[in-house]
């Protein structure tokens, strides 16, 4: 038997942390997997990183692995036929080719990865879309996470990524989280939180829900779901109101307060308190604390972003750090903390519909003249493409068809599972003449497929993630994939090439070279440097050993804007899009389950983090709502809402309010997504996952309940061509 | 003295990664080898979390075991400062589960079968990772540190900390 040992970077969520494989060679079988010391883990990892890696043994729980290329020969309705990658390749290059010549290449939507595939692969296929279809129609699900992040940060700061990075959170004196329970959404992170606490640090958190953050807090603000920008303009008040800004770095560093003050000084505590719920003198003791010390940090999350004023909470976050001078030193500073492995990644390589990689604008001449050459075509699109919430906008409410999208290329991504509204999104999918799926898993989205294409998962091939904290770390191939499956970045290249447009690499460090001199935060960063270091943070300028990265943002208070000014911004509040109301008194939030990642085909695949949470899911209920509508710990419950109904299990909580419930969004059964409401930032175009308006009702025979959980679950995976004896009884 | 684990809830994030590791130490890493529904998950530690608490329960190893006091058939000793299950001689009358004052000892189903085509339950407990791992597995993976497997000693030095602070008044709820 030969072992060997593998260290990789941890697929799941952005925390980036390293893990160390041990692997027999000829059994191609994984024998130990632990944690090792990483920049950002130490040697600490999750439930995820321990027991996260069982779906590479493909043990067919939930769904199956992709193991040959399908295409619909007999076109839409007809059956998938496994077929050999040459047919594929040209059914999906021809069908793409007509799609093209008949409607133009702007008909044609793009959706990259931001999981396992890593940052080469995104990178051509943004390229791909660009260059050879010819539009900037290409996005990912930065969109219905972080997008408002990158907005809202970028117009304030300039960069749209953590200011500081992971570690430092444990040296700040005062962290300020906000819609962020780091608990479920990165555990690593939550470890820098504790020990931040234990070292003195005053821990303040801002969630409707008493989340493990906010247990751990010595200050919780249980403000009212949808009311965070009124309780952020409240901070900046009573910061103004009590002196405690900083003149100097307001003089020397920033532009556009006086606006923002006139606008805040509307919010002083009392009022915020009645918007909120929250005491005014809570929101004055968190105002006084954040802005008194020079070591204060702001964590957000979709709390924050999956609202329909995300931009704009995440302007005043910003503008709050300036406010106070926290940005630009060490343990300072604004955390959009990425929830996927690698969506700072993707954001990176130009996998937006407005940006090269290395965030150069489309709209840029100069910019757009560097790519064309270097890519070797006359021109490229100068208008910003479209963002993936907006399929269904171009797709089923486009009355003209000339302006519809006619093709899809989803590459690793579930949008049947994790967008909102899945009645109208499976409408759209349905409707699109022509469908690609490029992933590791059958799923949903796999169901409307016209073509699906088989990838290599992370394990078995090499690339680049970057972690939240702007981090890039190498993924190793631990052991080899079985089937007749490829790469990502082969397949995207064999598409190109067949459409006409020849691409070709030799391996991932290849196509990592010409993206690194194309993007100059990034071109430091070479595979040699990082293989050194572990780690390489951005920005990175020069392949020299002296550069090594970039710990933090903004030194000196110098920001990535175009006069280096960090620009104050904020708005007015106004509440969420849909409201409760009589027929539907409840709100409906949505939420992490810790042990799941995702749309969960990976880890509702790995044996022992199936064990913890299972379908059909919770929807967590006050004990006072639980009494009035007479359910108790465990039922089956129907949850509704003007779009849909599921069916979930009842779990009280003291931890949520009343008229509130929350659900996780992974499950099939339970499948939240079939409410949430598809209203999007109007800016950053994120839905407003975190609020709509539902109601829960008992279900009376609950044998029958059991009984169609159990229906749901088998008619899902007979779909999907999994063997009903699979199906658990 | 007994050791014992201790949970710090100021640290628990309840993320239960130590709930899959006990099994996994019990199971063996064969369990990621067998079919999904082809062993039990039975952890020996148990999360709870209430409006203000989120911490694991874990047997105390008590000197003078109520579980085993209350046992009809002998089927719980003292083994090298552990309280320890024999599963074999368990007859399952849940006595145990009814005296440990913590909750820690657990009905589980084994995976055999009875004579009547029941499920076979057996009492279920923490045993420090006797025999299957040199240290409690739990302590091992804890990513916030935030348990600990206290020894004799270890208590001593904490009891003399706490007398000391006791006496020169400084003693708060924060030095728990």
């Amino acid at each position: 038997m030969t072992v060997r040992q593998t260290q990789t970077t941890c697929c799941y969520c952005g925390a980036g942390c390293q893990l160390l494989f041990t692997t027999d060679v000829e059994a191609n079988k994984i024998l130990d997997v632990h944690p090792v010391q990483g920049r950002t883990n130490d040697d600490k990892a999750c439930l995820k990183g321990w027991f996260g890696w069982d779906f590479l043994n493909d043990p067919k729980i939930l769904t199956k692995r992709l193991r040959a290329p399908m295409i619909r020969k007999g076109g839409k309705g007809s059956p998938l036929e496994v077929v050999g990658w040459k047919e594929a390749i040209s059914f999906v290059a021809d069908n793409l080719t007509k799609v093209k010549a008949k409607w133009g290449p702007d008909s044609i939507m793009g959706a990259a990865s931001a999981r396992g595939p890593g940052n080469e692969p995104n990178y051509l296929m943004q390229k791909f879309m660009r260059a050879c279809v010819g539009t900037n129609n290409i996005d990912h699900c930065a969109r219905i996470c972080h997008a408002a992040s990158v907005a809202g940060s970028r117009q304030t700061i300039g960069e749209g990524a953590m200011s500081l990075s992971i570690p430092e959170i444990e040296d700040a004196e005062v962290i300020f989280n906000i819609g962020y329970n780091a608990a479920t959404s990165h555990p690593v992170v939550a470890r820098r939180i504790v020990k931040a606490r234990e070292k003195g640090a005053f821990i303040i958190c801002a969630d409707p829900r008493i989340t493990e953050t906010a247990r751990i807090s010595q200050l919780h603000l249980p403000l009212k779901g949808g009311t965070n920008l009124a309780l952020t303009n409240g901070l900046a008040n009573v910061i103004i109101q009590e002196g405690l800004e900083d003149k100097a770095f307001i003089r020397d560093h920033t532009k556009g307060y006086e606006a923002f003050r006139e606008l805040v000084l509307g919010y002083p505590p009392e009022r915020v308190g009645e918007i909120t719920g929250l005491s005014p003198d809570d929101i004055r003791l968190a105002a006084r604390r954040y802005a008194g010390s020079r070591r204060s940090v702001i964590l957000w999350g979709m709390g924050v972003t999956q609202f329909s004023q995300g931009v704009e909470v995440v302007k005043s976050l910003c503008s709050l750090a300036m406010l106070t001078g926290n940005f630009g030193r060490p343990s300072t500073g604004t955390g959009p903390v990425r929830g996927q492995n690698n969506v700072q990644g993707t954001c990176d390589m130009g996998v937006l519909p407005d940006v090269f990689p290395g965030y150069q604008s489309v709209a840029d001449p100069e910019a757009r003249a560097k790519f064309a050459k270097a890519w070797g075509v006359k021109s490229l699109p100068t208008e910003p493409g479209l963002q993936l919430t907006r399929v269904p906008e171009r797709v089923v409410h486009e009355k003209d068809p000339a302006k519809r999208i006619h093709a899809y290329y989803i590459f690793g991504e579930d949008p049947a599972q994790s967008d909102p509204d899945l009645a109208e999104l499976r409408e759209t999918l349905a409707a699109i003449d022509f469908v690609v799926v490029q992933d590791i898993f059958f799923n949903k989205t796999a169901l409307f497929a016209d073509a699906i294409l088989p990838a290599t998962s992370w394990g078995e091939h090499d690339g680049v993630y970057t972690s939240s904290d702007r981090g890039f770390q190498r993924i190793r191939k631990v052991v080899e994939p079985v089937g007749d499956i490829k790469d990502d970045w082969e397949i995207i290249c064999l598409v190109s090439t067949a459409m006409g447009y020849p691409m070709g690499y030799g391996n991932t460090e290849e196509i990592w070279n010409e993206m690194l001199d194309l993007s100059p935060k990034f071109t430091g960063a070479t595979y040699g440097k990082i293989e050194r270091q572990g780690s390489v943070q951005w920005p990175c300028l020069d392949k020299g050993p002296a550069d090594t990265g970039t710990m933090y943002l903004h030194k000196g208070g110098h920001f990535a804007t175009p006069d280096g000014r960090g620009i104050f911004g904020t708005a007015h509040y106004h509440p969420p899009t849909e409201v409760e109301n009589k027929d539907y008194p409840l709100t409906l939030c949505t939420v992490r389950e810790v042990g799941h990642y995702s749309a969960r085909t990976m880890t509702g695949n790995c044996r022992t983090l199936r064990n913890l949470e299972d379908e059909p899911g919770w929807v967590e209920m006050s004990p006072a709502d639980c009494l009035s509508l007479n359910v108790s710990a465990n039922d089956l419950v129907r949850v509704l809402s003007k779009r849909g109904a599921i069916i979930a299990r009842c779990l009280p909580t003291e931890r949520v309010r009343p008229g509130a419930v929350y659900m996780t969004y992974q499950w099939w059964i339970g499948a939240c997504n079939e409410l949430t409401i598809s209203s999007l930032d109007p800016t950053s175009r994120t839905p407003e996952y975190k609020y709509c308006a539902a109601k829960v009702e008992r279900i009376e025979d609950q044998d029958w309940a059991e009984n169609e959980v159990r229906r749901i679950y088998t008619d899902i995976r007979s779909s999907m061509g999994i063997a009903r004896e699979d199906a658990r009884a | 003295m007994n050791s014992f684990i201790k949970a710090n809830p100021g640290r628990c994030i309840g993320c239960r990664t130590c709930l899959i590791s006990c099994v996994v130490a019990h199971e063996g890493r064969r369990l990621f080898e067998l079919g999904y529904d082809d062993y039990k998950f039975n952890p020996r530690l148990f999360m709870v979390k209430t409006s203000s608490v989120t911490a694991p329960i874990h047997c105390r190893q008590c000197e003078t075991p109520a579980c085993k006091a209350a046992c009809v058939s002998g089927a719980i000793g003292m083994e090298a400062g552990r309280v320890l299950v024999n599963a074999n001689k368990c007859i399952g009358c849940k006595n145990c589960v009814l005296a440990c004052p913590f909750g820690a000892m657990d009905m589980v189903e084994t995976g055999q079968t009875m004579p009547d085509g029941m499920p076979k339950c057996v009492a279920l407990k923490c045993d420090l990772c006797a025999g299957v791992a040199d240290s409690p597995a739990c302590v091992r993976v804890c990513l916030t540190d935030a348990l600990e497997l206290v020894t004799e000693s270890e208590l001593r030095d904490e009891i003399a900390d706490r007398r000391r602070a006791a006496v020169s008044g400084s003693w708060t709820q924060a030095t728990l």
